[in-house]
């Protein structure tokens, strides 16, 4: 069709077209090219804050190996010098401790997990244990998630496809997780998790006959992530809802009723039409909730603070509390590779229509 | 009873009883944080937990309503995520028309990086914008609402551009026979038609900015006057240094709610339209 235009009007219509782009095209230079440059660039030196030093020195990969350097030794039990015997107290087994066990030089291992397995007793040491955790904590509390936002969201989008009434209010209440400010919801939940009576799950679990009325939600090593799943799937869930709802609204009513004639199940029904023809809208919410969740921050900064983190949450932790910019920035640059890959794999799955 | 019916009404309270549950699930931290900020203080901190408040008293609204930092952060909160989504909606409306109206060489590389800047962490530039906020010398609020525009400009454009690639090209065309410029029929035509999108987007981008954390705390760590309010929640903190107020605290929350919940109310088609256009293709 342009093959007809005069030449001078297509030129024209190009140089309008960068003109009406260069506005947005300058923030973005300012708030996202520029500042990865910087990233980069600062993540290979030793920078920190407040410091009155201006100069910076370059130390190539530095941080990257302060982050990332992993190793797995095996903990030798502790033999008892009289009897010869490996050592036990209150019935168990004991081992040395990682200090002794794992390297010093030149970069300084802690444990960031310890282990049994082959009937031998392992520790996981890395020169940034907390690093470390954070990435493991990211991606179990991605997966937990995403996963259960997806069940309990296509269960909720299902009940909301049938016409009943109140039907439209309902849909409107799913939309207030939504807009409800995060960090205003984590609090909410705080309060509602207290570690004793005073908070409300503790007294219904206590008055169901569950629990002794003071389970630690946040307090509890083990309960920290769990707590911290469920928190964002009840944020979350009625989102991937919504878009399940968009999704089931398109699948031809003919198809279930040709189906019920011809005597197919309610499951059958499901897994033969609903998933099929929902499965585009699924992994584009898949995916899309992934890149939500490896970035976590509000609810890990705001309930758990320092005692245990997500990546992003260590990341500004670096920043701002150790004044680490260097090793901070390594770190965001591992979170961008990290999401990039995922990144990418969406957008090969949107595949952008430019027509 | 036949054993149809019997079946049908099975069917039926099973399918209330899962409506109810969902009800409930929604809307329990809700039912909380109000029935918590009615309680009296002697009444918080009461073990076991009563579910509904024995005395009823409105203490910790007015003692948040007077809380200085709150206001401010109230405020600024309105100022930023306001200024954030005004500012996007023009940038990128001027975008969104050379992207879904115009034709020009390195439109597919410039909607790729478009869709790339919508997933773009914001985490990975905190300690960059740091040293662009140094650089410039803004005061901390600017700076705030311009970092902003990393995650609410990309999207902006993002639906825009779909919107306007779905306006028919004739009018454009129509407009120029007239004797129109590409920029008086922008203004004129196009920008009119697009209204509806515009306040759909508007509306998503507040939100987002409204409740921002991680850039807002980042950025106002030296600078306390400029905190927004999820940043004045999350480092609320009362008389005592030892007890977090709670009973504030959900206060805070109840009132930081209120005006979403309006806009929900009022607008829940368009915000609806605008969460799933794009996990949906037409």
């Amino acid at each position: 069709m342009s093959a007809g235009r005069p030449r001078q009007l297509a030129g024209g219509e190009a140089r309008t077209a960068w003109w009406l782009m260069l506005p947005a095209l300058v923030v973005m230079a300012i708030v996202a090219i520029y500042p990865l440059g910087q990233v980069v660039a600062l993540s290979v030196t030793d920078a920190r804050f407040a410091t009155q030093r201006v100069e910076r020195a370059y130390v190539g990969l530095d941080n990257y190996r302060r982050l990332l350097s992993l190793t797995v030794r095996e903990l030798p039990p502790v033999v008892d010098p009289a009897t010869g015997r490996q050592d036990l107290r209150d019935g168990r087994l004991r081992y040395e401790s990682w200090v002794r066990i794992l390297p010093r030089e030149p970069l300084r291992y802690a444990a960031a997990y310890e282990f049994s397995a082959f009937g031998k007793r392992w520790v996981v040491g890395a020169t940034s244990p907390a690093f470390i955790r954070a990435a493991v904590d990211t991606v179990v509390f991605t997966v937990w998630s995403v996963a259960l936002e997806t069940i309990l969201g296509m269960i909720i989008a299902l009940v909301l496809s049938a016409e009943f009434v109140g039907r439209g209010l309902l849909r409107t209440l799913m939309l207030l997780p939504w807009a409800v400010v995060t960090v205003v919801s984590a609090r909410i939940w705080e309060w509602m998790l207290q570690p004793t009576r005073v908070g409300f799950f503790n007294t219904l679990l206590y008055d169901l006959g569950l629990g002794d009325g003071n389970i630690g939600f946040f307090q509890t090593a083990s309960m920290q992530l769990p707590t911290m799943i469920a928190m964002d799937v009840w944020k979350t869930t009625p989102f991937m809802a919504l878009l399940f709802l968009a999704g089931l609204a398109v699948i031809p009513k003919e198809l279930y009723e040709a189906a019920e004639i011809d005597g197919a199940s309610a499951v059958r029904r499901f897994t033969a039409i609903t998933l099929p023809l929902m499965a585009p809208a699924i992994a584009v919410a898949l995916i899309f909730r992934t890149l939500d969740a490896l970035r976590v921050f509000d609810v890990f900064q705001v309930v758990l603070g320092g005692q245990r983190y997500s990546l992003a949450s260590y990341t500004q932790a670096v920043l701002i509390d150790q004044r680490e910019v260097g090793l901070s920035s390594a770190a965001s640059v591992v979170i961008f590779l990290i999401i990039l890959v995922f990144a990418v794999s969406y957008m090969r799955m949107l595949k952008v229509d430019t027509t | 009873m036949s054993r149809r019916a019997r079946a049908r009404l099975a069917r039926r309270t099973l399918f209330w009883l899962l409506v109810a549950i969902i009800l409930v699930y929604l809307l329990l931290p809700f039912y909380w944080a109000i029935v918590s900020a009615l309680k009296t203080e002697a009444e918080l901190i009461r073990t076991p937990a009563t579910y509904w408040p024995q005395q009823v008293s409105l203490r910790n609204f007015q003692s948040v309503l007077g809380n200085a930092s709150f206001r401010r952060g109230v405020l600024n909160s309105a100022l930023v995520a306001s200024s954030a989504t005004l500012l996007s909606l023009l940038v990128g409306a001027f975008s969104g028309y050379a992207l879904g109206q115009l034709r020009f060489r390195g439109k597919t590389p410039s909607l790729y990086g478009i869709l790339a800047m919508t997933m773009f962490p914001q985490v990975a530039v905190l300690a960059g914008l740091y040293a662009v906020i140094r650089l410039l010398g803004m005061p901390s609020l600017m700076s705030v609402t311009l970092s902003y525009l990393l995650f609410t400009l990309p999207f902006t454009v993002w639906v825009l551009q779909a919107f306007f690639r779905g306006l028919p090209a004739t009018l454009l065309q129509a407009a120029q026979v007239d004797g129109a410029t590409r920029m008086q029929s922008f203004w004129y035509v196009l920008l009119p038609l697009t209204a509806p999108a515009l306040v759909t987007t508007g509306l998503l981008a507040f939100v987002k900015a409204w409740n921002e954390y991680l850039f807002a705390l980042t950025f106002t760590a030296i600078d306390r006057t400029a905190r927004t309010v999820p940043v004045a929640i999350a480092l609320f903190s009362g008389e005592s240094a030892f007890q977090q107020p709670f009973g504030e605290i959900m206060a805070a929350a109840v009132l930081v709610t209120i005006p979403l919940v309006v806009l929900v109310f009022v607008f829940q088609r368009r915000i609806v339209q605008g969460l799933t256009g794009g996990a949906v293709k037409e």
